[in-house]
């Protein structure tokens, strides 16, 4: 049987930051925290896990990328009042963190608009530093088939970056 | 093109160097911990679910036949063979005694990861609910304080207004009788006047008679004495 709560100690922190950098609030966050730990448990029932640590990391990415999609989804259909509180801010270049917030935002939903295989292996190998091997072994596909859904989904964001600047323009 | 590369560089860099709080907080720990051991509760049934569908599974190959056969071919073999190159049987009171510790520490384990994810589940269970308990009872309380509070601040209030009530009344007794008072005194002293004034008019026409009968004496004796010298 495995001890869980030793495991949400030893690997928590990962999966709360993983979740977090992707979704960028606390609730969506300890939302996909939860589903990412149930997921877990279902897979554990499946198959034995040789590395947890790369498991949730995976498993919270997919979570995080499903929210994502879902919260984009519902943002096209309803109207989110503006969140003013996050405008207040103690950093000395406003005009500099209000590009990053955008640029972020940005990507997030381009990811959330990849196929789900494309976003979590972007995501794994640009924001978790994993290897083609490692990517290839929790998505259960080979490293070579790895580097073409990193190329695709590179193709694919580019290419939103590039439609969304000459909308600017 | 490049252009775009760059912003994606950018905006990958300025994701993964967000500034991410530390967490997750103990409340989602919590959480999970009580998600997980619900679904452990149902660890069972699940299992069941899958057994039965591998076993469809299997059902369905068309291979099954072969498998089979096989498996009992693989099986006489290894028996034959067993029983050929074994030098003796298997002592079994041996093998259940060397399996023995390692089987009762594994269902010591078990069962105690099993206990403490039922206790963490009532312990979160029990704290919900005494913690809404609380709530409710110190709703309770404050609710029948401020109507407490309320009776008494109106019986005080009540019994506030009667007592300016009183004095109000009082006051309007006292200034009536004042005035009362000051008329009566004012008509006195209007009469006494008029009395006085009456008084000193009399008196005053009294003197005024007496001084012309003084007047008109005095002037007979000056008429007198003038006259008298003036006759020698």
């Amino acid at each position: 049987m495995i001890d869980w709560q030793l495991i949400i100690k030893e690997h928590g922190s990962a999966v709360w930051q993983t979740a977090y950098r992707l979704l960028g609030n606390d609730a969506d966050a300890a939302d996909c925290f939860q589903e990412t730990f149930v997921s877990a448990l279902e897979f554990c029932r499946r198959q034995r896990v040789r590395n947890f640590s790369a498991l949730l990391t995976r498993l919270a990415t997919a979570r995080a990328i499903d929210q994502l999609r879902r919260r984009f989804r519902r943002s096209r259909s309803e109207t989110v009042p503006a969140d003013w509180a996050a405008l207040e801010s103690t950093n000395p270049c406003p005009a500099e963190q209000a590009q990053y917030k955008e640029l972020t935002d940005s990507l997030r939903e381009s990811l959330s608009k990849l196929p789900s295989q494309e976003a979590q292996a972007f995501c794994l190998r640009y924001l978790n530093d994993m290897s083609y091997q490692q990517i290839a072994n929790e998505l259960g596909i080979k490293a070579n088939a790895a580097g073409v859904l990193l190329h695709r989904a590179r193709a694919k964001l580019r290419e939103s970056f590039e439609l969304s600047m000459k909308e600017y323009k | 093109m490049e252009e775009s590369e760059k912003m994606l560089e950018k905006a990958v860099e300025a994701l993964k160097n967000e500034q991410i709080p530390p967490g997750p907080p103990q409340k989602v720990i919590e959480s999970t911990m009580a998600k997980l051991a619900e679904n452990a509760g149902q660890a069972d049934t699940v299992k069941h679910k899958y057994r039965i569908l591998i076993l469809e599974g299997l059902r369905a190959t068309k291979s099954l036949t072969k498998i089979a056969a096989a498996a009992v071919l693989l099986i006489a073999a290894g028996y034959a063979a067993g029983r050929l190159s074994a030098p003796r049987a298997p002592d079994m009171e041996q093998i259940r005694a060397a399996l023995e510790p390692t089987i009762r520490q594994n269902l010591i384990d078990e069962t105690k990861q099993y206990m403490q994810l039922g206790l963490a589940n009532a312990y979160i269970r029990i704290k919900d609910e005494l913690s809404q308990q609380y709530r409710q009872d110190l709703g309770r309380v404050a609710l029948q304080s401020v109507a407490a509070s309320n009776a008494v601040t109106n019986e005080l209030l009540t019994e506030l207004i009667e007592s300016f009530n009183e004095a109000q009344n009082q006051d309007k007794q006292l200034v009536t009788a004042a005035l009362k008072q000051i008329e009566s005194r004012r008509l006195q002293d209007r009469t006494e006047l008029s009395d006085a004034l009456a008084t000193l008019a009399l008196q005053t026409e009294d003197e005024l008679v007496r001084t012309k009968q003084d007047m008109e004496q005095l002037w007979s004796y000056t008429q007198s004495d003038s006259i008298t010298p003036k006759m020698q």
